[in-house]
């Protein structure tokens, strides 16, 4: 009730507000007079994962709105959660609608991939998508734990986006299965590489090989491949131990300590940096702490001990502090501070990097130094003519609703390239 | 989508899956794997594509029934469609005229080492096997392997065929008596150490396959990490088969230890005995028995 509906809106700015450029005042309005309906078709306008955004987004729009200078910003993030919930249509119509001859692929279905495709469909291209694991959703399903994101909510998200004509095709790596070059000779005449950088950052310190060691991805892919009955909910299926210490101060940790918090273990999150300057939205870490998570701030990681049978035993480590380095202020290890926490598993999720399969099968395609697809930044073009690449594959890590930015961005360019 | 063609028990525990999976038999090289996962929800398990038929489209798979996975893998009827099957995946093993190449294997491994004896023996490399086995009741493709080695030696720990030993003996003999070029070993991990061991004294180039614990099979998860020449990589991406001598083992193995024992963990019983409680393809083969 707060939004002063500013007549030149920054929290609808591409640049600095929402990229994906949701009319943010207008559906705020429509809540205001009680249409949620017409508030979701408005977010629908631009965003497939209206429900799935409204839970994990960053919201970058709450940092631009007008308000958040004097007072706390307007909940832009939650609005847009309960427009979504409560004004989709519970049944999902299956539109028939004439599409044209072109074929489009596009390869990883995540948030980029989908909102890529479900823009070209509406467009009247003929969309497949290919995955490879088995149920599409991407880092949503497979990276995102369920009290984030439930399965449900995906699940009806995608239906939302097949009901449009979007083929989805699992169970097919592109890369392995088949190339690009065999997608090139199936008739494919716009492809989309939107894979995401799902490879894990590796820790460099001694330790990191011995049992009971896991990086996050692969934590979260064993909780979210678990399948939960009423009876196993609680019960992990992989070796874990009882004292848990967690490595990282962006998402994927936080969500790897707030995965593990239940199944009744004690979690230590470790991080670096002081505590507010992590990448993390207040209000999780907020969350993360009421559940019994014990957050140590400005602490290095220097080696992860091992007992005499090669699994670990604890992690030693170092404190830091701000100190001044040549006229700059810098946090550097406090000497003689070195301290052990025990712990029987250790959980490290420092970072992604782009997963470099797909590139190493089709040589033709230029990758960075970072391995990082090389792409034009103005309309996502790479090296090789018809083949695009968007997400977090040329980009390196960054949030999802850039992602999903960026699959909008690419969307245009490839309906630019074929008409 | 991939249905089970046939199925065919060859030894104890150790049973034999055609599947129909048309993409992937047409890509398909030796020493790659496809990662399965045989009903939604289940782990999924990497196994070694044994043979593969293009025209018909189908791919074979042998495994050994000791895990949860690989129990409901055995449990599938035929014409039973299984959940998802990826692949093929891994880099395929370098197949290259050597002289005389010694594939040596023990248990589950010789099944893996068949594709690769037979594509030594294409490009014309006189192929010496060896194959180890328990007892005479768990060796098997026996034939087949007589079929693609010039030579073959089989050992049993309990002497209960042919030679009474260890696979490793022979090859220290043989390496002795004649000239070998090249050695491939397919086995457990502490079978493996001791085969380069033998070949780093006499400096023979020896290549090995290796079975990690994998995740997702495709680079993501980190899980199949190994440590090649001081450098961590993936052997889902870059392997499974690596320079013998350049893979630190006993580094992998450490890491192996500790998923071995989990399956003692209390949890993991209670979980075994609840799946097999709801277990579907269970109760739909029991009522179909009643049924008829």
């Amino acid at each position: 009730m707060r939004c002063p509906q500013c007549a030149h809106p920054i929290c609808a700015d591409v640049t600095q507000g929402c990229p994906l450029g949701i009319s943010v005042p207008k559906f705020i309005r429509c809540l205001r007079e009680g249409n949620v309906t017409g508030a979701y078709d408005y977010i629908k306008q631009n965003n497939c994962f209206a429900s799935i955004c409204g839970r994990i987004c960053s919201a970058p729009c709450e940092v631009a709105c007008v308000l958040s200078e004097d007072k706390s910003p307007i909940q832009i993030r939650e609005l847009e959660r309960f427009a979504a919930d409560f004004g989709r249509t519970r049944f999902v119509k299956k539109i028939q609608k004439n599409l044209n001859d072109k074929k489009v692929a596009i390869i990883g279905a995540g948030p980029c991939g989908l909102t890529a495709g479900w823009k070209l469909a509406k467009q009247g291209y003929q969309v497949t998508v290919f995955e490879a694991l088995d149920k599409p959703g991407g880092v949503l399903r497979y990276g995102v734990p369920d009290f984030r994101v439930p399965k449900k909510v995906l699940d009806s998200e995608i239906n939302n986006i097949k009901s449009l004509g979007v083929k989805i095709k699992t169970n097919f790596f592109i890369g392995k299965t088949a190339t690009i070059d065999d997608l090139k000779s199936q008739g494919f005449e716009g492809i989309l590489i939107a894979t995401g950088a799902g490879t894990p950052k590796f820790m460099n310190v001694k330790g990191t090989n011995l049992g009971g060691v896991y990086y996050g991805e692969e934590f979260l892919m064993r909780v979210n491949l678990t399948k939960t009955s009423i009876f196993s909910k609680y019960i992990p299926t992989f070796p874990i131990g009882e004292k848990i210490v967690v490595v990282g101060a962006g998402n994927t940790a936080l969500d790897c300590a707030r995965a593990a918090v239940r199944f009744e273990k004690q979690v230590t999150l470790i991080f670096r940096r002081p505590e507010d300057e992590t990448f993390v939205r207040q209000e999780e870490r907020e969350f993360g702490k009421a559940e019994g998570i014990k957050v140590e701030p400005m602490i290095k990681v220097v080696e992860i001990l091992s007992d005499d049978k090669g699994s670990t035993a604890g992690v030693k480590c170092i404190r830091m502090d701000y100190a001044d380095v040549d006229g700059n202020w810098e946090i550097i290890p406090v000497p003689d501070s070195e301290f052990t926490i025990e712990a029987d598993t250790v959980i490290i999720a420092i970072g992604h990097k782009p997963n470099s399969t797909l590139s190493d099968t089709c040589t033709e395609i230029k990758v960075n130094r970072n391995k990082t697809v090389k792409i034009n930044r103005e309309d996502c073009s790479t090296s090789v003519e018809g083949v695009f690449a968007a997400g977090n594959v040329a980009t390196g890590a960054n949030p999802l609703i850039n992602a999903m930015a960026q699959g909008l961005k690419a969307a245009e360019s490839i309906d630019k390239f074929l008409s | 989508m991939f249905e089970i063609i046939s199925k065919q028990i060859l030894a104890q525990d150790i049973k034999r899956i055609d599947i129909s999976a048309p993409d992937i038999a047409k890509k398909v090289k030796p020493g790659q794997f496809v990662s399965i996962c045989p009903e939604e929800g289940d782990e999924r398990i990497p196994l070694t594509v044994v043979d593969w038929d293009s025209s018909k489209g189908t791919i074979s798979i042998i495994f050994q029934e000791i895990g949860q996975t690989t129990g409901k893998l055995g449990t599938l009827p035929i014409g039973e469609p299984i959940f998802s099957i990826l692949g093929p995946l891994g880099v395929q093993s370098q197949i290259e005229k050597k002289g005389t190449v010694v594939c040596i294997a023990t248990g589950i491994g010789a099944a893996q080492i068949l594709p690769i004896c037979r594509a030594f023996s294409r490009v014309g490399n006189k192929v010496i096997g060896i194959v180890g086995a328990k007892t005479k009741k768990s060796l098997m493709l026996e034939a087949q392997m007589r079929l693609a080695c010039n030579k073959i030696f089989i050992t049993t720990n309990d002497g209960s065929y042919e030679r009474k030993g260890l696979a490793t003996d022979i090859l220290r003999e043989l390496i002795k008596k004649r000239e070998v070029d090249f050695v491939y070993a397919i086995g457990t991990i502490d079978m493996m150490k001791e085969v380069c061991s033998i070949t780093k004294e006499k400096s023979i180039e020896t290549r090995i396959q290796i079975k990690p614990v994998m995740v997702d099979c495709m680079g993501m998860c980190g899980s199949c990490r190994v440590v090649v020449n001081g450098k961590i990589v993936l052997a889902c991406i870059e392997g499974p088969e690596f320079d013998g001598q350049e893979i630190e083992l006993e580094d992998f193995s450490k890491r192996m230890e500790t998923f071995k024992e989990s399956c003692k963990c209390k949890n993991q019983k209670l979980i075994s005995s609840q799946q097999k409680k709801e277990s579907p393809t269970l109760m739909k083969f029991l009522l179909d028995i009643l049924k008829d």
